[in-house]
């Protein structure tokens, strides 16, 4: 047991050392020191309270789309539809404020997150029926709806929904502070952060420890030796998406919310591809996707400050993900192809 | 303008929008025909899309432009290849990885040609067939890149399923251990499949940034590698079938065009949903019957997580 | 004497920590038929599979026509004339008949069309093998019977000069089975060798000219067929004076039938039973015969309850389980040992104790304590001597056998109503076999219905209360055991003399 421990530790620090390096190549090809900017990306990233603050703004979204992303996989559906339930739950959840702009916070704020992850729960529970009664695979489904959901939302914001005061910029009103999510301690962190801890903390225990998490795992790995014991796939499935969907709609409507101000076009920068790759980093675990989570919200956030302050463009920061997720697919792979090899 | 024109105006419009999608569901198609799928064709035709347009920008030759984003194409699908069939990784996961890459990479290094133009191909037919019915218009729409893509629907089927290689690729796709104990190599098949499809799906990219629209945006593809992985499976992983699929996709596309400018009451953005909701009910039908009709590679049901009965 | 075409010498083979192949000596000659004889598990197969390519020796020597050579892919050995036709065939089920020969086949043309007349000499064997099936067909529509001339059509296209038979016979009607025997005789008389690696005594003493035992991955005796009884062979493959032979379970007392099938039909991936019924009483056994894929899974699947059936009922204990049918899940009085038990029956990647607890999931509290349930796997494990004893263990890291002994564990530790094995002893040796027949008597005595479908007729024949054969979807008969002869219950298999449902 000991020698698989020091195996796979050895495949992580290769992979490790395989993003460092297909990070420095980028980054050599485009003129810059890779020393210096990832040691700057760093400081960035964790160097202040400032920019640890940055960083868990990011981290939000980035968890909780990852753990829409984990659920459905303990039963083995592979869903990249973060990106378009959490528009879809910013569309629902702004659609309470935009008619009653007026109403009482203990009123508003609830409805508007209830509906916010109602939003993203639908267009995902939309996926995992078509995936339980047609068989319709849910990973060509669920990219499929994520360009649907954006253009619903820019059907939105630049036709009935559009401020007349935001002076042609497609996006509603300002977000009245009845409807805006409290932050923390006077940061732009909000307690939507908090409640993906708390969901992370849950669903790990429900996965892991309860008979329905066991459920999970038997319907996953033999969805027929898992029917003929009494399991029903087609109501998890349905579960599984409906609870990872909520979540991601949830981070949709507090990055409107509390970050945003106010439904605009481009809400999103990819938190749900993000979130695809951070579940996947995390082994599909959900206490292991917090801290990679906070990392990769550091690697965004440092991505925004280069090209802010460095004039490097923030693509970098997705051309980094990419090689990060192709290092990790790399060195996991080989690993398991070592471990079954070996027998 | 008499019912042939318009007749001819649509078959034109929907055979240029159809024509990018061709190249990359034929590229899929083969890809999974030896038993691999590969999402990163949506990277692989946004590489294709942007090295093919600046290549075409700087040198003014459209051709060489093409040849650039096959060559795109080749390269990100090398990463699919090597992650896939070298390292063992999950091909769904890869597959995003490498989509991933492609849309880092041509936001970053494409951002210097957001807007720009460049002259396409020459259409079929000049001002002097301008005239004549029905074929008049399509001539004088269509560039060479439409009527290549059909010849290369008829040659892949006949290929798929006329000569031996062919038969043993087909042979990889449905067992892989089968290939191996009749003494093929189904490895080396494999990744030969995975870059003929990064090869036609960059190609595809070209075609859409250089030929059809002549510039270039981000993230332009905007999902069409991934309608095309989904039109792969509705065409039932035959070459000849991807014909019709595609060109009812491209006709919702040209009537998307038609109907925004066209100045229908409904909100450009509700319009272009039609394409993808077109998609997911054709994939929706396709996976209903599948169970009935099969046609299925079956080392793709392994990936699909459908245990092979 | 006939010179020797292929010697193997020392061969090693090891797999993590099994050893397949320890040390084996062979020597395969021209004009002879060589019998590779053993259990389960001996390592002929693994053997075989070495000198074709499939696998690489870990130590030893191979020699074609006295020079050193190792096959590093089957296609080497294809190209020096070794074919091997597999237990599990290497065809493609979605393919057709002809291109499935034409993949196989060294002067294959780049451009097929079915007229042409190279494609035409692909199918040469085929027409002398068997002249009237028709070769557009895709093979997943063809019998088994027609798949193993096939895939030995395809063999014999290579030109081999070497022919190695897989357990040809395990898939085979007693007829089909003579015609095979025919065949190799004529095999021989033009010269080819021909190995034929099997653990049936009647395949060795119709065809062997030279007899060699593998027990445990060694060679435990070489011989000339003529020179050993069947005694002395089946010592050398179990190793000991074989056991005393259990008895025969206790007849029935019980007169009233409990399970009650009434004129069903079902389909399971496109497998179809039509108007099958029979009863059993409480305690007996009814076993059933057939060469498999004559709907044998459907029917078994139909009784547990775990696909609809379109017409006719299902009656257990005087309630009707058909009508009752709960999307799939297997009702608690019936316990089912399904065939192909790491596709139908476990959990691959969870371990031992779970996949004993299985049965027991929805009784489970909501925090399912680990301890009784590993406390409970080790008492199973003990009881039915699943190797390696230790539940933390994936169910994929079990042999065949082994897993066979686990799910017998979980499904045949309680009582139940209605017992359903199929193929309950396949991969386990004979000591095994005795101990999982001893267990299915064991729940007959206690007044369960067991309905028993296996391919080993002399067994069904030995202790099944009543026999019946499937075929084609349905009973061609049913008989007692009194009654019942190898050569009606063969017939009634092959298709022939058939009765109206009892």
């Amino acid at each position: 047991m000991n020698g698989r421990l020091v195996q796979r530790s050895l495949y992580a620090a290769g992979g490790a050392a395989l993003f460092l390096a297909l990070a420095s190549a980028f980054l050599l090809a485009i003129g810059h020191s890779p020393f210096v900017t990832l040691a700057t990306m760093a400081g960035y990233a964790f160097g202040d309270t400032y920019s640890i603050s940055e960083s868990l703004v990011k981290a939000t979204p980035i968890l909780l789309c990852a753990l829409a992303v984990i659920l459905p996989a303990r039963l083995g559906l592979i869903t990249v539809g973060g990106e378009g339930q959490l528009y879809l739950g910013a569309l629902l959840g702004t659609a309470v404020v935009v008619n009653y702009p007026g109403a009482q916070m203990f009123a508003l704020l609830p409805a508007m997150l209830v509906l916010g992850a109602a939003g993203g729960a639908i267009w995902s529970a939309l996926a995992g029926v078509l995936r339980a009664r047609f068989d319709v695979n849910e990973t060509i489904s669920t990219l499929l709806l994520n360009y649907i959901a954006v253009l619903l939302v820019n059907y939105a914001v630049y036709g009935a929904w559009k401020d007349p005061a935001s002076l042609g910029w497609p996006a509603t009103i300002q977000f009245p502070p009845a409807a805006t999510v409290p932050s923390l301690m006077g940061t732009r962190v909000h307690c939507g952060f908090i409640v993906a801890l708390i969901a992370a903390v849950v669903l790990h225990v429900a996965v892991t420890h309860t008979r329905w998490g066991l459920g999970l795992r038997v319907l996953s790995g033999n969805r027929k030796v898992g029917t003929m014991v009494g399991l029903r796939f087609a109501r998890n499935t349905l579960i599984v998406m409906a609870l990872g969907g909520a979540l991601a709609g949830f981070a949709g409507i507090c990055e409107t919310s509390a970050i945003q101000g106010r439904l605009q076009s481009g809400l999103s920068v990819g938190y749900g591809l993000t979130g695809f790759l951070v579940a996947w980093l995390s082994g599909q675990n959900f206490l292991r996707a917090v801290p990679i989570a906070i990392l990769i919200g550091g690697l965004i956030s440092a991505g925004d400050a280069l090209q802010l302050y460095s004039k490097i463009p923030s693509a970098s920061a997705t051309i980094l993900q990419g090689m990060l997720f192709i290092a990790a697919l790399a060195a996991s792979g080989l690993s398991t192809r070592r471990e079954t090899r070996r027998g | 303008m008499d019912d042939l024109t318009i007749i001819g105006h649509w078959t034109a419009a929907t055979l240029r929008s159809s024509t990018p999608l061709l190249m990359v569901t034929l590229g899929e198609t083969l890809t999974q025909r030896v038993g691999i799928i590969n999402l990163g064709v949506e990277g692989q035709m946004l590489a294709g899309a942007c090295a093919g347009f600046a290549v075409a920008a700087v040198t003014g030759d459209a051709l060489v432009g093409f040849a650039a984003g096959a060559a795109a194409g080749v390269l990100l699908s090398a990463v699919h290849a090597i992650l896939c069939l070298a390292c063992g990784a999950n091909q769904i996961a890869s597959g995003i990885a490498v989509w991933t890459l492609g849309l880092g990479l041509t936001s970053y290094f494409g951002r210097q040609f957001i807007g720009g133009k460049v002259t396409g191909l020459a259409p079929l037919g000049g001002p002097s067939v301008a005239g004549v019915p029905l074929l008049g218009p399509i001539l004088a729409q269509l560039t060479p890149t439409a009527p290549a893509a059909l010849v290369l629907v008829v040659a892949v089927g006949l290929w798929l399923y006329r000569t031996s290689t062919g038969l043993k690729w087909r042979i990889v796709g449905e067992s892989f251990e089968t290939a191996r104990a009749i003494g093929l190599a189904p490895l080396l098949v494999q990744l030969q499949g995975i870059l003929i499809g990064g090869l036609l799906s960059g190609f595809a990219g070209a075609i859409l940034s250089v030929d059809y629209t002549q510039t270039w945006a981000n993230d332009m593809t905007k999902g069409r590698g991934f309608v095309a992985v989904g039109l792969v499976i509705v065409a039932r992983w035959n070459p000849f079938f991807v014909l019709p699929v595609v060109l009812i996709f491209g006709l919702s596309e040209a009537a998307t065009l038609r109907l925004q400018a066209g100045g229908l009451a409904l909100s450009p953005y509700l319009i272009a949903c039609l394409p993808y909701v077109v998609c997911l009910l054709c994939v929706i039908m396709a996976s209903m019957r599948e169970g009935r009709i099969g046609g299925m590679p079956a080392e793709l049901a392994s990936v699909f997580g459908r245990r092979s009965r | 004497m006939a010179h020797a075409l292929v010697t193997m010498a020392g061969i090693c083979k090891q797999f993590g920590a099994v050893v397949a192949n320890a040390d084996v000596d062979l020597e395969i000659r021209a004009g002879e038929v060589l019998a590779l004889l053993g259990e389960n598990g001996a390592g002929k197969s693994t053997l075989m599979k070495v000198l074709y390519g499939f696998y690489q020796a870990d130590a030893g020597e191979i020699r074609i026509d006295g020079k050193p050579i190792a096959f590093a892919s089957p296609r080497e050995a294809m190209g020096s004339g070794i074919g091997m036709v597999f237990q599990h065939f290497s065809l493609v089920p979605a393919l057709s008949v002809w291109e499935n020969l034409l993949a196989a086949f060294p002067d294959a043309p780049w451009l097929q069309g079915r007229s042409s007349t190279r494609v035409q000499a692909a199918l040469r064997w085929l027409r002398r093998l068997a002249p009237s099936l028709d070769s557009a067909r895709p093979v997943r529509e063809l019998a088994v019977g027609e798949r193993q001339l096939v895939e030995l059509a395809k063999v014999l296209n290579l030109n081999a000069r070497i022919v190695i038979l897989d357990e040809p016979t395990s898939v085979l009607t007693p007829a089909e089975t003579e015609r095979l025997y025919g065949f190799i005789r004529s095999l021989i008389a033009e010269g080819k060798a021909v190995v034929l690696i099997t653990h049936k005594l009647a395949d060795v003493v119709a065809c062997a000219d030279r007899i060699v035992v593998m027990r445990g991955g060694r060679v435990v005796d070489h011989a000339q067929a003529r020179e050993r009884t069947p005694e002395q062979l089946v010592n050398a493959m179990v190793g000991r004076e074989r056991g005393s032979s259990i008895g025969a379970p206790a007849p029935v007392t019980a007169a009233a039938p409990v399970l009650q099938v009434r004129g069903v039909s079902a389909t399971a991936h496109g497998a179809h039973i039509r108007n099958i019924s029979f009863e059993i009483a409480a305690g007996e056994i009814l076993g059933i015969a057939g060469v498999s894929g004559n709907g044998q899974y459907t029917l078994a699947e139909a009784l547990a309850g775990l696909i609809p059936v379109t017409a006719g009922d299902i009656v257990l204990g005087g309630v009707s389980i058909a009508s009752r049918f709960q999307d799939g899940a297997i009702p608690d009085d019936v316990a089912y040992v399904p065939e192909r038990p790491l596709d139908n029956a476990v959990v691959a990647d969870l371990d031992l104790g779970l996949n004993l607890a299985l049965r027991k999931m929805r009784k489970l509290s909501l925090f399912p304590q680990r301890r009784a349930i590993t406390a409970r796997a080790e008492a199973l494990i003990a009881r039915f001597d699943v190797r390696p004893p230790r539940p933390a263990l994936p169910a994929a890291a079990l042999s065949g056998g082994n897993l066979q002994k686990l799910v017998i564990a979980r499904e045949l530790s309680d009582t139940h109503r209605l017992v359903i094995a199929s193929y309950p002893t396949m991969g386990l040796d004979v000591l095994a076999a005795q101990a999982v027949y001893r267990t299915l008597f064991e729940q007959a005595a206690s007044g369960a219905c067991v309905v028993w479908i296996s391919e080993e007729l002399d067994d069904l024949l030995a202790y099944a209360h009543r026999i019946a054969a499937i075929y084609g979807g349905s009973f061609a008969g049913i008989v007692r055991r009194e009654d019942a002869s190898r050569q009606m219950i063969g017939r009634w298999m092959a298709g022939m003399d058939r009765e109206a449902a009892a």
